[in-house]
């Protein structure tokens, strides 16, 4: 499932995510000093990692509570550590498997619906070369929920963003509008969807960070399959995992520069 | 002038009151010959008249809401709860048991299997749900989407007896319950009820 992306326009993506990344390093400063100061009293003593990941983590899914809905209280984000040697392709494999993705019978290739795919970047300079995932990126400003014409593309009240599909038109405006290339249009009539991810001609879909898993109190599958390369949690929360440790060791956006807030954020890239 | 309205009243009671007569010996007289025709009607019914709508049976006799209630108002059902799933991750009602507008339990428990002991899918005119959308003409779209068989979740509803249960407070072909009023309208099965 690796895409190798050779033409221009995905190049000129990951490099500016580079060039970007050091262009956030100093605005994120100012923000990481501000959450380490009110980590710092809640105690260090913790090692990151995954100790830290997994002890802290089931805490904060289980506060969710199924009656109430989604909280506004909570920011559901992801870590994504690529300096780790995993095979983003076992996540790619989970995510179709839990959304039943691939079971296109006519569509071309670069029609088929990805919720996730592993994108090769190389430094033509130094010959450096390193492959990430990419998805939603979860926007807390998502061009896609803004471009929507009739509200079907939006984001929940813990920050997932998600296509409502009882209202997709299949107009495919978000597709355009998202710098991510995160979402997918169905091409043609499916059958044998899973019972937890409906999908059908006609509709944009993309990463909708596994709501039904979420809600049920598990984690996502792609976090499930990344051997713990992928931390997921609360952002709001200063006491999860994934906070602290963007707290400590920070992490990069990208496109920062768009200045969309992503709820996906990256380290070594 | 008092006369006057009286002796028209007066008049018109008693026209009103012969007429009267004069249709019920003539309705009675419909209703006894109907009333006879229809004993012999009664025995070609569901062989001539127009196509019959072949509703299979579930797994089990029991749903959410009473057949006539469920018949009726299904798709408010369907639509209030999937804003509250999808839009707001309502996912449970207030005591914890699943919404009752979730598709995917009602597919769990309406689900035809045919001869093979596979289930039928949404193209088989089997299918618990296209068997009277189809003799209705209306076409639904939900299973372009959603998945038309049970997937082996094993997720049911709570289930209630139709029996003993007080519907007065439902406005019937309307929705506008919230989730605590169908809490109250679909009690959870009591240990009478198995």
């Amino acid at each position: 499932m690796t895409i190798n992306i050779e033409n221009n326009n995905t190049d000129k993506t990951a490099s500016d995510a580079c060039n970007s990344c050091n262009r956030e390093a100093e605005a994120d400063s100012s923000r990481r000093n501000f959450i380490f100061g009110s980590v710092a009293a809640a105690g260090l003593t913790v090692a990151p990692g995954m100790m830290l990941y997994q002890t802290a983590n089931a805490r904060s899914l289980s506060d969710f509570s199924l009656e109430e809905g989604a909280s506004s209280k909570v920011r559901w984000g992801m870590l994504v550590d690529t300096t780790k040697e995993v095979d983003w392709n076992k996540c790619v494999e989970a995510c179709n498997k839990e959304h039943g993705l691939g079971n296109e019978k006519t569509s071309r290739d670069d029609q088929k619906t990805q919720y996730m795919r592993v994108v090769d970047v190389k430094n033509k300079g130094t010959g450096y070369s390193m492959s990430l995932p990419v998805m939603c990126q979860h926007c807390e400003n998502a061009p896609c929920v803004d471009v929507c014409p009739t509200g079907a593309s939006m984001k929940r009240a813990d920050g997932i963003v998600l296509v409502d599909r009882h209202r997709c038109i299949g107009c495919r405006y978000c597709m355009m509008a998202c710098p991510y290339k995160a979402r997918s249009f169905v091409h043609e009539v499916l059958t044998d969807q899973t019972e937890n991810t409906p999908r059908g001609k006609g509709c944009v879909e993309s990463c909708n960070m596994c709501v039904n898993r979420i809600d049920n109190g598990q984690k996502p599958a792609c976090v499930e399959a990344s051997e713990g390369a992928i931390i997921f949690g609360d952002l709001n929360d200063p006491e999860s995992p994934i906070a602290k440790i963007l707290a400590k060791h920070g992490g990069k956006q990208i496109r920062a520069d768009l200045k969309l807030n992503p709820g996906v954020h990256y380290q070594g890239i | 002038m008092c006369l006057h309205l009286n002796f028209n009243f007066g008049f018109n009671s008693c026209f009103m009151k012969k007429s009267l007569q004069k249709l019920t010996i003539a309705v009675s007289g419909l209703v006894l010959i109907a009333g006879v025709n229809t004993v012999n009607a009664k025995e070609v019914e569901h062989n001539d008249l127009g196509p019959k709508i072949m509703i299979p049976e579930s797994s089990g006799d029991k749903c959410i809401l009473p057949e006539a209630e469920m018949r009726r108002r299904h798709p408010d059902m369907l639509k209030h709860d999937r804003i509250q799933t999808l839009r707001e991750g309502v996912r449970a009602k207030a005591d914890g048991n699943a919404l009752d507008g979730s598709l995917k339990q009602c597919v769990n428990c309406h689900a035809i299997k045919d001869e093979s002991n596979k289930f039928v899918r949404i193209n088989n005119d089997q299918h618990f749900c296209v068997s009277c959308h189809q003799y209705a003409a209306v076409s639904i779209d939900c299973f372009q989407c959603h998945r038309d068989i049970p997937e082996g979740s094993g997720d049911f509803h709570a289930l209630t007896n139709h029996k003993n249960v007080n519907y007065s407070n439902v406005v019937p072909g309307t929705y506008s319950l919230t989730i605590k009023d169908m809490a109250n309208i679909a009690p959870e099965v009591n240990s009478d009820d198995n």
